[in-house]
């Protein structure tokens, strides 16, 4: 089940991992992202602190936790093919997959219906 | 400073029809991009396309002595070219300092006319008046005109003007002052007119199949060529020999203002490649922890597909030397390559 971030994120939980990414909304007022700075594997991760850095060809975006957790796995692809976050941020341009430690943050997200109806 | 509204270009509607992203530049609600700017730079570097720099300030130059006029205020020589010649230049403050960057083109004998940065249209406007004095020699801005760029190795096929024509040419065409200049390094040109004509140009080459081209990629096309954007590698504070358009200074055997005080930089430009990360315009650049400078403007090179910077350092560096450039909390290796980048 997807759901969605204050600040651009969606995650998808599958018991307690949870992979996230940026939303479509999202990269396209980034413009075309050209490098990926991706979070250590085995870093914790505070919910809604910086965890990955987005550059576009005109600026830098800080990418937010969206829940709290270990760095399990990263999109190591994003590191030669940073495009995939335009091409489908959704898909295979995920950033990177968290075991989630307090699963009651899944609470406070938003659902799609929700955070569509905030981005249109 | 008064803040006033953005001014918009005669070809703001039509921006707008495209769907560009807007956003004010130097006073004017100027297109950003209209698709992505990867794709616009790409569309530059193996086809062809079109800008709209009608924020850009023309002026025209002209009387009996319009070229000892601006032979005294250019860095670069300009009474010996020849008409229809035009020429890359700055001017400077008596004290050095850069006035603005700008072309000089000649169309005869005695009628000039330059193109100087949006942003320092009035600048230029006084520093000229100021210096004007005792020449035989006419000022006159020419704001009213809209600005074409037409660039990339395809634009003489759809330009058939620029066809067999040398880089840095100047010539008129009915009420149209045609160049062979630009800002991206490609073949093509500039088109200046009145904004009738340069709407229906405008239209007749997007028709044909030119792409239209934002300020996005007008700027990752210049970064790599290793071409200066004023108020970032060059500035009041930064003398034309301090920057990479020192090239442009012909000290020998000519006098121009600023002369004196640009013939002892104390800094030096150059360009890096950067291991990683993208270096933003202001980060410190080290060399083994000493600070030595800042980057000017740096980014991502679409072509090489890989991030590119310029930097002011306060010493010389040669090529593959390491420094170091604070991006964030880290720092990123990056290596001094020659210029222009591509």
């Amino acid at each position: 089940m997807m759901k969605y971030t204050e600040s651009h994120e969606w995650v998808r939980e599958e018991g307690d991992v949870a992979t996230m990414g940026i939303t479509d909304f999202a990269q396209r007022e980034l413009g075309d992202v050209v490098y990926v700075e991706l979070p250590e594997l085995g870093k914790s991760l505070v919910a809604g602190k910086e965890a990955a850095v987005l550059e576009s060809t005109k600026a830098a975006a800080d990418v937010y936790a969206p829940l709290t957790g270990e760095v399990i796995a990263i999109n190591s692809r994003l590191k030669e093919e940073a495009e995939l976050i335009n091409r489908s941020p959704e898909g295979e341009g995920w950033i990177f997959k968290l075991r989630i430690s307090r699963p009651e943050e899944l609470q406070a997200l938003m659902d799609q219906a929700t955070y569509l109806s905030r981005t249109h | 400073m008064e803040q006033r509204p953005p001014s918009i270009t005669a070809l703001f509607e039509r921006h707008l029809a495209l769907g560009a992203k807007m956003a004010p530049f130097a006073g004017y609600m100027m297109p950003i991009q209209y698709r992505s700017v990867l794709e616009e730079h790409h569309a530059v570097r193996s086809g062809a396309g079109l800008f709209d720099v009608s924020h850009m300030g023309c002026i025209d130059v002209e009387g009996k002595e319009a070229a000892e006029f601006l032979e005294a205020l250019s860095v670069n020589a300009i009474l010996k070219k020849a008409p229809g010649r035009a020429t890359y230049t700055l001017f400077a403050h008596p004290e050095g300092g850069t006035i603005d960057d700008l072309i000089v083109y000649r169309l005869s004998r005695e009628r000039f006319y330059l193109i100087v940065n949006a942003s320092r249209k009035e600048i230029d406007l006084r520093h000229l008046a100021e210096y004007a004095g005792s020449y035989h020699v006419t000022i006159t801005a020419r704001f009213d005109l809209s600005i074409l760029a037409l660039q990339g190795p395809k634009a003489p096929e759809f330009f058939p003007a620029f066809q067999g024509k040398a880089p840095m040419e100047v010539w008129e065409e009915g009420e149209l002052r045609l160049s062979t200049t630009g800002y991206t390094g490609e073949k093509g040109g500039e088109i200046v007119g009145p904004k009738e004509s340069i709407q229906a140009l405008w239209d007749e080459l997007l028709q044909k199949g030119v792409q239209p081209i934002g300020l996005g990629a007008r700027d990752t096309l210049r970064l790599e060529k290793g071409f200066a954007l004023y108020g970032h590698e060059l500035s009041e504070s930064i003398l034309p020999t301090e920057s990479v358009s020192k090239w442009a200074v012909k000290t020998e055997g000519r006098e121009f203002l600023g002369k004196e005080a640009m013939l002892r930089p104390k800094r030096y430009a150059f360009g890096v490649k950067l291991k990683e990360g993208i270096a933003r315009e202001g980060a410190l650049v080290t060399k083994e922890g000493e600070p030595i400078g800042v980057v000017t403007s740096g980014g991502f090179s679409p072509t090489l597909k890989e991030p590119i910077a310029l930097l002011l350092v306060d010493r010389k560096l040669s090529i593959n030397d390491h420094v170091e450039i604070a991006i964030r909390k880290r720092t990123s290796l990056a290596y001094v390559v020659p210029l222009p980048f591509f």
